[in-house]
C-alpha cells in the first residue's frame, strides 16, 4: 500500500525570484535556508510522489470556466509560463495518473467532486518552492489546484476535509508508494489591493500558533473569521490547512518565518509532525 | 461588478506576444473587446481605482505591471482612490 510519508508547506512569492536582487542579505539568507531545510526533509521522505497544492494564478483558468478544486491527472504537467521563471529546470513535470485518478475516484465516492485536468501548466506557485529547495531529486508531481484567487472559495473546513480525503486515499492506493505533500502559499499578503505590500504579522504569528498546536476547531474558527480582514494572499492559507488534515491535524513546525516586504509576503516554511 | 471583458483583456494580456502588440498599439489590441466606452476610457487613462472595482485584484496587478507602471505608483493610485471613496461614502 502506499504511504504517506512528509508534509510540508511553503510561501512561494514570485518576487523572490523576479526581484532577488532587491531582498536584504539578512532575509537572502534566511529564505535560502529555510527552502533548503524544507528541500532536505523533502528528500529524506524519499518520496516517490508529491502532491503539490497551490492556487491558480490565471495562468489555466478564467473566470468563464474557475473549479473550486482541480486534480492534476495527466502523465505530464508543463512548468512555468512566467517570463521571470525560464531558467527553472523543468519545462516538463512527469505526474503519476494512477495515483491521481485514485484520489479522483475516492473523491467522487466521498461526496467530492473536483475537477480534472490531463494537463495544467504549473506556475509559480507551484514551482518556485521545487526549484528554491534544490531537491536532490524530483518526484513525479500530482497538482492540485484550489481557488484562493476569486470568491466564493471553499470553506476552511471543507480544505481540512479534502486533506482528510488525501490521506485515505494515499493510504488505501493499492501500490507501494512513497508520497509526500506540500502546500504553497500564504502566509498574509495583499495583491492589488488598496493594502497592497503590507505584511500582517499578527495574522501570520496566530496562524502558526494554531497550526502548531493541531486543534482542527479553533484554527477552522479563527480562519473563517480572520479571512476577509486581512490581504487577500491570506486565502491561500486553505492549502496549508488541507495539508493541516493530510497530516491528521498533529500540528506543525515552522522551520521559519520571514516577514519580508521586498517580497511583499509574510513567508513561513513548515512541515507538519507527521512528516517521516 | 466584475467586468467580463476587461477581466479578459487583462487575462490576455499576459501572453508575452499579446502584451508586445499592447504596448505598441493599445487603441488596436482594444478593438476586440467589447468594453462600454467608460471602461476604455479609464483603460486608456490608466485609472487604476476605477478600474480596480471592476476585475479580480491579481489580474489587475499582473495588468498594470505589463502596462509598466511601477509598484509604487499602482499601490499610490489604489490607496488614493481608496482614501477617495471612503471620503465620498463619509461626506
Amino acid at each position: 500500500m502506499a504511504e504517506l510519508v512528509g508534509v510540508f508547506a511553503a510561501s512561494h512569492a514570485p518576487l523572490i525570484v523576479r526581484e532577488w536582487a532587491s531582498v536584504t542579505p539578512e532575509h537572502k539568507t534566511r529564505l535560502t535556508g529555510a527552502l533548503q531545510e524544507l528541500g532536505r526533509r523533502l528528500d529524506a521522505a524519499r518520496a516517490d510522489v508529491l502532491i503539490e497544492v497551490s492556487p491558480d494564478h490565471w495562468v489555466n483558468f478564467f473566470i468563464n470556466n474557475l473549479p473550486s478544486v482541480c486534480i492534476g491527472v495527466g502523465v505530464e504537467n508543463e512548468g512555468p509560463p512566467e517570463p521571470f521563471l525560464k531558467d527553472f529546470p523543468y519545462k516538463i513535470l512527469p505526474g503519476d495518473p494512477g495515483l491521481a485518478r485514485h484520489i479522483l475516484t475516492t473523491a467522487l465516492k466521498d461526496g467530492f467532486e473536483p475537477s480534472i485536468s490531463h494537463r495544467l501548466i504549473l506556475d509559480h506557485g507551484f514551482c518556485i518552492p521545487l526549484w528554491r529547495m534544490e531537491l536532490k531529486r524530483m518526484p513525479r508531481l500530482i497538482p492540485i489546484i484550489v481557488n484562493d484567487l476569486e470568491p466564493p472559495m471553499i470553506s476552511i473546513r471543507r480544505a481540512l476535509d479534502w486533506g482528510r480525503l488525501l490521506k485515505r486515499s494515499i493510504e488505501s492506493y493499492p501500490e507501494k508508494l512513497r508520497v509526500a505533500i506540500l502546500a504553497t502559499g500564504g502566509l498574509s499578503h495583499s495583491i492589488g489591493e488598496p493594502t497592497m505590500g503590507d505584511i500582517d504579522e499578527p495574522f501570520d504569528h496566530d496562524c502558526i500558533r494554531l497550526f502548531s498546536a493541531g486543534d482542527e476547531a479553533p484554527l477552522c474558527d479563527y480562519l473563517e473569521g480572520a479571512l476577509g480582514k486581512t490581504g487577500n494572499g491570506a486565502h491561500e492559507v486553505r492549502n496549508w490547512v488541507m495539508a493541516h488534515g493530510a497530516a491528521g491535524s498533529r500540528g506543525f513546525e515552522a522551520i521559519d518565518y520571514i516577514s519580508v516586504p521586498e517580497v511583499y509576503v509574510g513567508c513561513c516554511f513548515a512541515s507538519w509532525r507527521a512528516a517521516a | 461588478m466584475t467586468d467580463y471583458w476587461l477581466s479578459k483583456l487583462f487575462f490576455d494580456l499576459q501572453t508575452p506576444a499579446r502584451a508586445a502588440a499592447y504596448r505598441a498599439d493599445r487603441a488596436s489590441v482594444l478593438k476586440d473587446y467589447p468594453l462600454s466606452p467608460e471602461v476604455r476610457a479609464a483603460v486608456m487613462a490608466d485609472d487604476v481605482g476605477y478600474l480596480a472595482r471592476l476585475v479580480n485584484p491579481y489580474l489587475l496587478r499582473f495588468y498594470f505591471v505589463s502596462a509598466g507602471m511601477p509598484d509604487a505608483e499602482f499601490i499610490g493610485k489604489l490607496r488614493a482612490s481608496a482614501q477617495g471613496a471612503g471620503k465620498a461614502g463619509h461626506g
